[in-house]
């Protein structure tokens, strides 16, 4: 069931984000011949209408990035807790797919617009100068790999994936900081955004108020001794990686508790207005 | 087994009583009329039928089971406002349908859209609020459920629109299922209801068959609602 809650997902979302990256494409292209054909050229028309083009890029990259965010909340919010959930949540699937399947979309979306800004940016800088000094950049780049140990290209491409996945699990642990705080407040009987909003600002606070106690504790209880008495003295490398790898740790903790709130009032406290 | 059974059922908004300590059963093959005055707690009932609200004391079961996946696939509801997401199309809602509910009858939906002339491809979205009413309608008899909840089914819609629905609704229902129909214009519905439950002020007040209330009260289940909830 959580193939089909996707596709549907999937289909609701996509005739929103799909336009927005077709916009982000065609302002970029605009952009890229705006540079290379109408910015020096004697015309003032023509100076204005580049500047109107660049412009209308910035905004698409803002435009592409909010609405990326808007819809993360909106389709949990009109979905789930508006007229729509009475549809969604009668359907036979459990309240742990419902929750899954936004997460999924939100996150995809989310990494599919910072690879659309990316290349929509690669466009703009487009031209067939910028095209050998990429070539130039790719040679140079493999050639400096050759001269690398295995183990550096290892510790390279390892950093990367770790990097890649601490951004993935932050985008939807966020989102579920967001959940949580809309089914929390949509639980009441009355004011239910105004309780939203106030759950969402309960949450950052105690957040907050969690990590400082932690750092605090672990201070007190002398983490840095005990390095010391072990005798732990890694490599930038291996402390990179730890450092990488309890930075994922605390996200999946941070995502796990907001999964547990959004899960407890979908299930056990719903008030469907 | 009674297809929908409540016992002290009851459930609270602050402190408002919406629902106290209902109960009653319904078997299977019957229509059954949930009349009451507005704010009597015909929503809520329904409401907690379908999970959509989470009781403050009593039980409620669909079949067996509690409000919750497994009887949400032999539920099919109608609730009292258009809920199918608008930017879908007639066949998208279909294909909606036919992915999550076994039971869905893709032909019977298209025939019914057909003799309403709706087209498959036109949008949610373009259509009246009356239209989408009738879709909605016609998702919710497509299916060939156990218990059918329908809230409001023929509020706020004109007598020709209302003959269509209840016709739908006869025309469609699986006759080993049963359907629970709440509303507060009787006199429409009384022809094809088997028994009432009349609530008010959150209690049921009566379950009684429409043939018992003719023969021991010499009257219709219109003029008893009328009588029961004078103002």
């Amino acid at each position: 069931m959580l193939r089909k809650l996707l596709k549907h997902e999937f289909r609701a979302t996509g005739r929103i984000m799909l336009p927005m990256y077709l916009v982000l494409l065609v302002t970029a292209i605009g952009s890229n011949l705006a540079g290379r054909g109408m910015l020096d050229r004697p015309s003032r028309i023509l100076n204005i209408l580049a500047v109107l083009i660049v412009i209308a890029f910035a905004s698409a990259i803002c435009g592409v990035l909010l609405m990326s965010f808007a819809l993360m909340i909106q389709r949990f919010y009109k979905n789930l807790l508006q007229d729509e959930g009475y549809l969604m949540f009668t359907l036979p699937v459990s309240v742990h797919q419902h929750i899954w399947s936004k997460l999924i979309v939100a996150a995809v979306w989310f990494a599919v617009t910072i690879l659309a800004i990316i290349a929509a940016s690669l466009i703009v800088a487009y031209d067939v100068g910028f095209l050998r000094e990429m070539l130039d950049f790719f040679r140079y780049f493999f050639e400096g790999l050759q001269k690398l140990k295995i183990s550096e290209a290892l510790n390279g491409t390892v950093y990367l994936v770790e990097f890649a996945v601490l951004m993935f699990l932050s985008l939807a642990a966020f989102s579920l900081q967001f959940y949580a705080a809309l089914a929390a407040g949509h639980s009441r009987a009355n004011h239910k955004m105004v309780w939203s909003v106030v759950w969402f600002f309960g949450f950052q606070f105690v957040l907050q108020m969690a990590m400082s106690s932690i750092f605090v504790m672990l201070d007190k209880l002398g983490v840095s001794n005990f390095l010391n008495i072990i005798d732990w003295n890694p490599s930038v490398t291996a402390a990179i990686h730890v450092g990488l790898l309890m930075a994922i740790g605390c996200v999946i903790v941070y995502g796990a508790i907001f999964y547990a709130v959004t899960t407890f009032f979908l299930k056990k406290h719903l008030n469907l207005e | 087994m009674p297809v929908l059974e409540c016992k002290g059922l009851t459930k609270r908004f602050g402190r408002v009583t919406a629902l106290d300590e209902a109960a009653f059963s319904i078997e299977p093959g019957r229509i059954v009329g949930l009349p009451g005055p507005n704010g009597s707690g015909k929503t809520t009932l329904i409401k907690l039928a379908n999970g959509l609200l989470t009781p403050d004391g009593g039980y409620i079961a669909i079949c067996g089971f509690a409000p919750g996946r497994e009887s949400h696939a032999l539920v099919s509801y109608l609730p009292e406002r258009t809920a199918i997401p608008v930017w879908m199309t007639a066949r998208q809602l279909m294909d909606f349908y036919c992915d999550f509910y076994r039971d869905f009858r893709r032909d019977a939906a298209e025939e019914m859209l057909a003799h309403l002339n709706i087209h498959p491809h036109q949008s949610i979205k373009q259509m009246s609020k009356g239209t989408r009413e009738k879709v909605q309608l016609i998702m919710v008899m497509s299916r060939a459920a156990k218990l059918y909840l329908l809230d409001e089914p023929i509020g706020g819609v004109d007598p020709a629109t209302r003959d269509y629905i209840l016709s739908t609704i006869i025309g469609n229902y699986n006759p080993e299922a049963a359907v629970l129909i709440s509303t507060h214009l009787i006199a429409d519905v009384e022809k094809v209801l088997d028994e009432v439950i009349f609530i008010n002020q959150g209690r049921v007040m009566l379950q009684s068959t429409v043939d018992d209330i003719r023969e021991e009260k010499g009257m219709s289940v219109d003029a008893l609602f009328r009588e029961v909830f004078k103002c």
